[in-house]
């Protein structure tokens, strides 16, 4: 069949591009604050956060640049609850596109996750002033940072992928994902450092440190915020182990998009 | 979950080759669920139970047909015969369950009107995605802009939202777009049968346009059009093929269902 993927391959990026355009403004339409949403949102969430568990409960300990390093978790959390969410409903919210025309199904879900990644985009800015006014100095380890955030891109587009091929024939797949990212919230170290529950149970603290969830947040806040961070690489002692989340994050996309690949064939007829 | 067998849709670059389109003993079946509930909790129930939770509807049964390079094939039949299906399988829409069909060449199918259009967005902003779904890039859609607006005459609405569109209005529109489209094999579902006299008018220009130059498939209830554009014609009636050839014979016995 060569020949005609060029053509195809062209079209599909025009495509992608243009559904992904469509996204972002659509998010946002009929809101007066319309983009600002997309860096308010995060930011309130931070500060709630911060409010409650860094001021009440004084949560944050000897950790140097505490704000910044919460909001790096919660940021890289609604990233990844975006994408998640978002790239699930994705197939069954563009059902009247799938109907209608034939296009690779992928494009619907990569188009999704890519506004989570603009949205992302422009909050790191955030962080990175936020992180200087709290004097933070500026290292060669922030360079490190993208490659932590593709790792949890993957992630996140894994189970998308997954999750979202399901979610066209059983729509309580929608609902069930919301309870867990409940759930994993609280398993994620996002508003309690590891240091705490190391404390506590070493064991626990290992286990924690196995979800690519927590190695990308320790990971970023370690290359970007403070070197005293306790990581999946410092802290699980072998790199054996160490390797695992890595390892999850490729076998949840290598899965998730050979099953939606095999199913998209018949997304068409149910969704 | 139990793997489907699936026949195969290919399509070649063969732009040469006599017939645009080859369809050999497609069939397909639907699977239709035959409890109210459908969901999760459902599908369990139907496993523990040992039930299958749905019925095979036959849409298509052993259809066998060509497309000819430049020929203009109507489809008739009556609502619920598998008209639409056979387009949507044609268009890569649907898989075939059972046998082959070949597209040699770029085949561009026109289901409905406006597909992508949105309510919430601007006329504008409807014009660069719908054109995006047709493969136009945002440069190619920009050469072509003020010529679409011009043929729809709804300049003055660019800006507005969709929604504030009249249907006749969103329906020029989409028209007005949809005219666009290249591509070496067109398929047309009932575009024909909306709009006024005047949209009417300019829609039967554009076909007769395309007669003689572009392989079209046409499926369409008017048997007006049929005779008037149509070089062959075949009627599907549950799901098989029951009469093909001359657009007048054809029309004739599409007729005759009626009587």
């Amino acid at each position: 069949m060569s020949g005609i993927p060029n053509f195809f391959y062209r079209n599909n990026r025009i495509l992608l591009k243009e559904l992904t355009r469509t996204d972002f403004r659509l998010r946002y339409q009929g809101s007066v604050l319309g983009y600002l949403w997309a860096l308010l949102r995060p930011l309130m969430l931070f500060a709630i956060l911060y409010i409650v568990f860094a001021k009440l409960l004084k949560m944050g300990g000897d950790i140097p640049h505490y704000p910044v390093y919460l909001l790096t978790g919660t940021t890289l959390w609604s990233f990844f609850t975006e994408c998640t969410s978002q790239g699930i409903q994705a197939m069954v919210q563009r059902g009247e596109l799938i109907r209608k025309i034939s296009f690779p199904k992928y494009i619907v879900v990569v188009s999704t996750t890519f506004t989570a990644l603009i949205n992302l985009a422009i909050n790191l800015v955030v962080i990175v002033i936020f992180a200087l006014l709290n004097g933070v100095m500026p290292s060669l380890s922030w360079l490190l940072v993208p490659l932590s955030i593709f790792e949890l891109y993957c992630l996140s587009l894994g189970i998308a992928f997954l999750l979202g091929a399901i979610n066209v024939k059983y729509r309580d797949i929608a609902s069930i994902w919301e309870v867990v990212i409940q759930a994993l919230f609280y398993a994620v170290p996002i508003i309690y450092p590891v240091s705490m529950v190391a404390s506590a149970s070493q064991l626990a603290a290992k286990v924690i440190l196995l979800n690519p969830i927590a190695q990308v947040i320790q990971d970023v806040r370690h290359n970007l915020v403070t070197v005293e961070t306790m990581t999946s690489w410092n802290y699980l002692g072998h790199p054996a182990l160490a390797i695992i989340p890595i390892l999850l994050v490729g076998v949840v996309l290598v899965v998730g998009a050979r099953y939606f690949h095999r199913q998209s064939r018949f997304f068409a007829e149910e969704v | 979950m139990a793997r489907r067998k699936i026949g195969s849709r290919i399509v070649t670059a063969n732009v040469q080759e006599k017939n645009a389109i080859e369809v050999r003993g497609l069939s397909k079946s639907f699977r239709l669920p035959t409890e109210k509930a459908w969901g999760l909790k459902q599908a369990i129930f139907n496993r523990l139970r040992g039930v299958k939770g749905y019925r095979d509807q036959k849409v298509l049964t052993g259809i066998n047909f060509n497309v000819k390079r430049g020929e203009f094939l109507g489809i008739v039949g009556r609502n619920g015969s598998g008209k639409s299906t056979l387009l949507k399988i044609l268009s890569g829409i649907y898989y075939p369950e059972k046998g082959t069909v070949t597209v040699n060449g770029n085949l561009v199918p026109f289901i409905e009107l406006g597909v992508g259009f949105n309510p919430e967005l601007t006329g504008r902003q409807n014009v660069y995605l719908n054109g995006a779904l047709l493969g136009f890039s945002n440069k190619e859609m920009d050469a072509m802009y003020e010529d679409i607006w011009k043929f729809a005459e709804l300049e003055q609405f660019q800006d507005q939202k969709l929604k504030n569109y009249s249907s006749g209005m969103q329906v020029r529109l989409a028209f007005s777009i949809a005219i666009r489209a290249k591509g070496d094999i067109l398929v047309l579902d009932e575009v024909l049968a909306v709009g006024d006299a005047a949209f009417q008018q300019k829609c039967n220009d554009y076909f007769a346009s395309l007669k003689g130059n572009q392989t079209v498939i046409l499926v369409t209830h008017s048997m007006e059009n049929v005779r008037k554009f149509c070089d062959r014609a075949i009627m599907i009636e549950s799901g098989k093929i029951v009469c093909e050839g001359e657009p007048e014979k054809v029309a004739k016995e599409y007729l005759k269902l009626f009587e």
